[in-house]
């Protein structure tokens, strides 16, 4: 017996190699979280200097972004604003139809057009976003540009007691939000597609050859059994692909523009028909001026500072999508 | 009874107005799916269009590309779709073909710019100790500590050879640029196409298919003196894609007759092409007015004038930044991804480090790029107080944004490889390590090169981070080593996109788009093409 034991241990060098290798594996693994550390470390040092400079409150109430012309201002509700503007137009343009997406290459399409359906779409993330700013600026602006302006008398003037209302539409500038949101919003298309359709076909089969049989049709069962069963893995996809937008940089600081402001009411349409600025977009401005700020300016920090506020946003977006994901899902067996 | 429930069925109004219901529900969801397919066919063919001028062809010229590439093409592919053998073998051609034929230019490309001497001071550096250790294993019959000795040959060679390469290379620079690249690419590529051939034949075949890259680059040297042309190029050439290629086709002429005939599609297209610029360059024909230059893939950028404008610098510093960032990201992305997969225990400390490792892993994915260009800029600047832009910074910066891709996709990889692999390898008495190195990696290995190149793919086109750290926007020479400042394809886009002279915006930026877009189409397509292989195996 104890021959037999003595047989199966291992030698000394073979346990000490095995370990060495566990060791720098898991070291491997352990760079991740040092990378997560680091990046909390290096924005938060510079915002944290920023921040005794300018105070956080009239940071994060400021209605006024100037950091490089006369009297520098850091107010980042301008920042703020043009990153939401951005934001919901993709989401609006992104959320449906990424949905739809994922319904029909789950649901409709064949296996055969599926296979390149798929491939194509995930091309659609994979463009280098500069190439999207460039096409937002270059071309889609014209293309939009077309129609515009518009006037549509929707109540026209003379009758008593009620104002006249025209629903007006300007030209579009050369930077403006609108080209720069669309592109965006084309872009997380495959985002909420493709984990939209994750979620969706792996709704078991019985649910759906249950409802067939109690007498559904396709329809039926795609929008009021498959959808909701998969609601937990689409609202993730949704959270995810908004996260996304709002991190977006090239896009928005090539065809949006420089020009940061408060949005305009109730002339709404202006704030996209006219060139707004993203947080995102300020980090790149500021850093490609190429000035550091001088004493009681804190330029340099001030990019931290708007970077901290995004990864804060953008962590916790993802961080509510993971909850989502594995809170509200159905299990089935 | 059967036609009067159908009868009663369609008689039926509702029935009716829900089928419509469901048709029309149908159209919109491919109506959805189109927006983004026709969104992409737009921004392809606008681009495109300004990028290459087809308008400035006249019909002859369109009638010789038709006649010369377009017909052979298309009869070639409609009878390979019907053969499913012959199409995997085409498939598999252009990917062998295009990817030998990419790795090897890039490669030349990255070692004329550093220098030839000095990288092969550092290839045989690291490659020489661990190949002395493996032969001595080989001679006496093998050790148990051959691994782990092969492992630290390599990485004190890698140091010796970073530390010889300045004095050693200045020395070696006096030598032919020909002759550098022999032990640089010519005798790996011997060894590695002989240890395959051995793998898919036998020793005698091996030992043959080595002899052969060897004679085949000797033969090139010789004609190249003959010609009186540098015989540089043509000697990566022939190793880095002439011994690949030729290796594919002896396999496939061997154990995949029946796709055999898939062979020819690359020849195909090489000819359509060759064939089509013959007769353009024989008859006389007007082709299209292309930006899409020789001038702008070789020379250096001119800002005033649109017609010398070049983005060589570009391109190089682009290659450069992602070949050292795959040298830092892939080997830390899969150790992490083994260690998360393979070794991590499910439960206790560990187990719970490694769950927190996970969700850690997946926040990382979702962190904006620009702000690990903040990183990146704090770190290379603050702390390590180095000038910005320079090539180790970026590609550094890159890697971590790739980092969580690597990891997810090899986790992905390494979870598809059966249970019954490692415990079958387990009860052979396998340690854990040899379960993973010679059981489950051969296994995933597809899987995690599918993700890296996809990795690669997003990591050429990512500007926010590089813009960042401060790298130069426009560079006229191509970086000269690590610590050298570089450009990188996609700032030449965004700094190009503002020039006022009009020939940039719709036709320079246009072309240099579009050389971005078919780097990323190359990866994406060659990825696509392992993904579906060795899915389908």
């Amino acid at each position: 017996m104890s021959t037999d034991s003595r047989s199966l241990r291992r030698s000394g060098p073979v346990v000490a190699k095995e370990r060495f290798y566990a060791l720098v594996l898991g070291a491997c693994a352990f760079l991740t979280l040092l990378v997560t550390v680091g990046i909390v470390l290096s924005l938060l040092v510079p915002a944290l200097e920023f921040f005794t400079q300018v105070s956080p409150v009239a940071f994060l109430t400021g209605t006024e972004w100037s950091p490089l012309v006369g009297d520098p201002v850091f107010g980042v509700l301008p920042l703020l604003t043009g990153t939401l503007i951005v934001t919901v137009v993709s989401a609006m343009i992104a959320l449906p139809i990424g949905l739809a997406v994922a319904i029909y290459l789950s649901e409709y399409a064949r296996p055969r057009v599926r296979s390149y359906l798929k491939p194509t779409l995930e091309i659609l993330a994979a463009v280098p976003t500069v190439v999207y700013g460039y096409f937002a600026l270059v071309y889609v602006t014209p293309i939009l540009d077309v129609p515009l302006p518009v006037a549509i008398p929707i109540v026209p003037a003379g009758i008593e007691g009620v104002p006249a209302f025209t629903f007006e539409v300007p030209s579009l500038g050369t930077f403006n939000a609108l080209s720069a949101s669309v592109i965006v919003g084309i872009m997380i298309i495959p985002m909420v597609s493709s984990i939209s359709e994750d979620a969706i076909s792996s709704v078991p089969d019985s649910l759906r050859e249950a409802a067939y049989g109690l007498g559904s049709t396709k329809f039926d069962v795609s929008t009021k059994v498959v959808v909701p069963a998969a609601t937990s893995g689409i609202v993730s996809s949704y959270v995810l692909a908004i996260s996304r937008a709002i991190g977006e940089t090239m896009i928005v600081t090539i065809a949006a523009g420089l020009s940061p402001h408060m949005p305009y009411v109730p002339d709404v349409l202006r704030n996209l028909t006219e060139a707004t600025q993203t947080m995102t977009a300020a980090m790149v401005q500021i850093v490609g001026s190429e000035q550091t700020g001088g004493a009681g300016v804190p330029l340099y920090e001030s990019m931290f500072a708007i970077g901290i506020t995004l990864f804060v946003v953008t962590l916790v977006m993802n961080l509510v999508a993971e909850l989502v994901r594995r809170h509200f899902r159905e299990v089935y067996d | 009874m059967a036609p009067d429930v159908e009868s009663a069925l369609t008689a039926d109004r509702s029935l009716r107005w829900r089928r419509a219901v469901g048709r029309l529900f149908e159209a919109g969801l491919i109506g959805a799916t189109l927006v983004g397919v026709v969104a992409l066919g737009v921004l392809f063919a606008l681009i495109g269009t300004d990028a290459i001028g087809p308008f400035a062809a006249e019909p002859a010229w369109y009638l010789v590309l038709v006649a010369t590439l377009v017909v052979p093409l298309t009869a070639y592919t409609l009878y390979a779709r019907r053969h499913p053998a012959i199409a995997r073998v085409n498939a598999l051609a252009f990917v062998v073909v295009v990817g030998s034929l990419a790795a090897t230019l890039a490669l030349y490309v990255v070692a004329m710019a550093f220098e030839p001497a000095t990288i092969a001071v550092v290839v045989v550096a690291t490659t020489l100790p661990p190949a002395v250790v493996f032969a001595y294993d080989r001679a006496t019959g093998g050790g148990q500590l051959t691994g782990p000795a092969m492992t630290v040959a390599t990485v004190v060679g890698a140091i010796l050879g970073l530390a010889l390469a300045g004095p050693l290379g200045e020395t070696l620079a006096v030598l032919a640029t020909w002759v550098l690249f022999v032990p640089v690419v010519t005798v790996p590529a011997a060894a590695g196409i002989g240890a395959v051939a051995v793998r898919r034949f036998d020793r005698r075949a091996g030992s043959i298919a080595a002899v052969a890259v060897l004679g085949a680059t000797g033969l090139t040297v010789g004609a190249a003196f003959a010609l009186g042309v540098d015989p540089g190029l043509a000697v990566v050439l022939v190793g880095g894609a002439g011994g690949p290629i030729g290796l594919f086709a002896a396999d496939t002429l061997v154990h995949r007759r029946e796709g055999r005939v898939g062979l020819l599609g690359p020849i195909l297209f090489a000819g359509g092409l060759a064939g089509t610029v013959f007769v353009e360059r024989a008859v006389g024909l007007t082709g299209p007015d292309t930006w899409l230059t020789p001038t702008l893939l070789l020379e250096s950028w001119s800002t005033t004038s649109p017609e010398q404008a070049g983005i060589y610098p570009q391109l190089v510093g682009s290659i450069v930044i992602i070949a050292v960032m795959t040298v830092l990201a892939f080997p830390v992305g899969v150790g992490a991804a083994i260690f998360l997969e393979e070794y991590a225990p499910s439960a206790g400390p560990i187990g719970v480090l490694a769950s927190v490792l996970d969700v850690n892993i997946s926040n990382l994915a979702g962190v904006p790029s620009v702000v690990y260009g903040l990183l990146g800029l704090a770190v290379f600047r603050n702390v390590f107080g180095l000038p910005n832009g320079l090539v180790i910074a970026a590609a550094a910066t890159l890697g971590l944004l790739v980092l969580p891709i690597v990891i997810v996709s090899a986790q992905e990889a390494l979870r598809s490889v059966p249970d019954e692999f490692r415990q079958g390898a387990f009860g052979l008495g396998a340690s854990r390590w040899q379960t993973v190195r010679n059981v489950v990696l051969p296994e995933a290995l597809p899987g995690i090169l599918t993700g890296t190149i996809l990795a690669l793919g997003r990591a050429i086109g990512e500007t926010a981070p590089l813009v960042m750290i401060g790298v130069a926007t426009t560079a006229y020479t191509p970086p000269s080593g690590l610590f050298d400042q570089a450009s990188a394809l996609p700032l030449q886009i965004f700094a190009a996109k503002a020039n006022a002279i009009p020939a940039y915006r719709t036709g320079v930026v246009a072309a240099t788009a579009l050389v971005l877009l078919g780097l990323m189409l190359l990866m994406n397509g060659i990825a696509i093409v392992l993904r579906n292989r060795y899915q389908r195996d």
